[in-house]
């Protein structure tokens, strides 16, 4: 076989295997050690986009964010704002709550803008989740600046 | 020199895919933060030699009455740290509410901080059937109970269990089960 196409013939066998070595080495083996709230939980982005403001969480793995409890208001006390557009979650059904829905890895949230207003320069934000070792952290509230966009 | 060829293609493609699964690994959505001196262990964790609380620690009832740690002296005493939006703390809570009816004459006390707003610990307390003092504050003054307590990450749900002398004995994070809950008190009753 000439060496090029062996080359390229291996490529996505190691490739495959240093990224799955990879993630098994890094997952929380049944939640032994606990992430303090703001690694498990980190919103990486919030930019106004031209329907509104864009908001992006990252999410540790073994951990998770429940849909029902984001919540985003004017930071200075300004016109309410529209309902946060949260995108479908996987089912999660817990004997206390009832079916709800969680956010694993990755979570973006649109905060829509009526046609004619200003995108709000400054929001107040609320989150709140979960590790799957079966701990709860308390809802995170945070005041954050609201870049321009790109 | 031809057979070297080979070889030399299989390290080529090693390194390139390793070079891409390490990047794509690192830059893939939700990659978690590196562990740090922050993290904390769920389950239990023995308490350090002779440690005791700090002194005069006061909570309020849910009807406002106030009432000290200091009056449950000579109790083996297990302070639950328990949320409405918490999941297994509502699952924990009825463990707890028969572990004091069992062994509440035997000299066992629990008493539930609420970490959470006064009014949804009041509206959730009936339904929870406590059988036990349930402490309420603002979250924050609970927060920073709980790590005056050694919960400084503020996870749910977190007990310390005191015996009888008022010596720590553990600290535990996350649920405790109905068998094992029963063999630590059993085993530190006073009575």
């Amino acid at each position: 076989m000439p060496p090029l196409i062996r080359f390229a013939s291996l490529l996505p066998l190691a490739f495959a295997l240093s990224a799955s070595a990879l993630d098994l080495s890094r997952k929380p083996p049944g939640g032994s050690e606990l992430l303090p709230a703001d690694q498990a939980f980190q919103l990486v982005s919030a930019q106004r986009t031209a329907e509104g403001v864009r908001l992006s969480w990252m999410i540790a793995p073994g951990y998770y964010l429940y849909r029902q409890r984001f919540a985003a208001e004017p930071a200075d006390g300004g016109a309410p704002l529209a309902a946060l557009r949260l995108p479908k979650g996987a089912a999660k059904h817990d004997e206390h709550f009832g079916d709800v829905e969680i956010y694993t890895e990755a979570v973006d949230a649109d905060l829509p803008v009526a046609r004619g207003q200003t995108a709000p320069t400054r929001l107040k934000l609320r989150w709140q989740g979960c590790a799957e070792a079966g701990v709860c952290y308390p809802p995170v509230s945070r005041i954050v600046d609201v870049a321009a966009a790109p | 020199m031809s057979s070297a060829r080979p070889n030399l293609a299989i390290v080529a493609a090693c390194v390139v895919a390793l070079a891409a699964g390490v990047a794509v690994f690192l830059l893939r959505p939700g990659a978690a933060p590196d562990l740090d001196d922050a993290s904390a262990s769920v389950g239990a964790t023995p308490a350090a030699a002779n440690e005791r609380l700090p002194a005069n620690l006061k909570l309020a009832e849910l009807d406002g009455r106030a009432f000290s740690l200091d009056d449950y002296k000579g109790k083996l005493l297990i302070i639950n740290f328990w949320a409405t939006w918490c999941a297994p703390c509502l699952h924990e809570i009825p463990v707890l509410v028969t572990m004091q009816q069992r062994y509440g004459t035997k000299g066992l006390q629990i008493i539930g901080p609420a970490v959470d707003d006064i009014e949804d610990a009041r509206r959730a307390a009936p339904g929870l059937k406590f059988n036990y003092p349930v402490a309420v504050g603002t979250p924050e003054a609970m927060l920073d109970l709980m790590s005056q307590l050694g919960n400084e990450q503020g996870g749910l749900p977190f007990s310390v269990v005191i015996g009888a002398d008022g010596l720590v004995l553990e600290r535990q994070l996350g649920e405790y089960s109905e068998v094992e809950l029963a063999a630590l008190i059993e085993k530190n009753l006073p009575n």
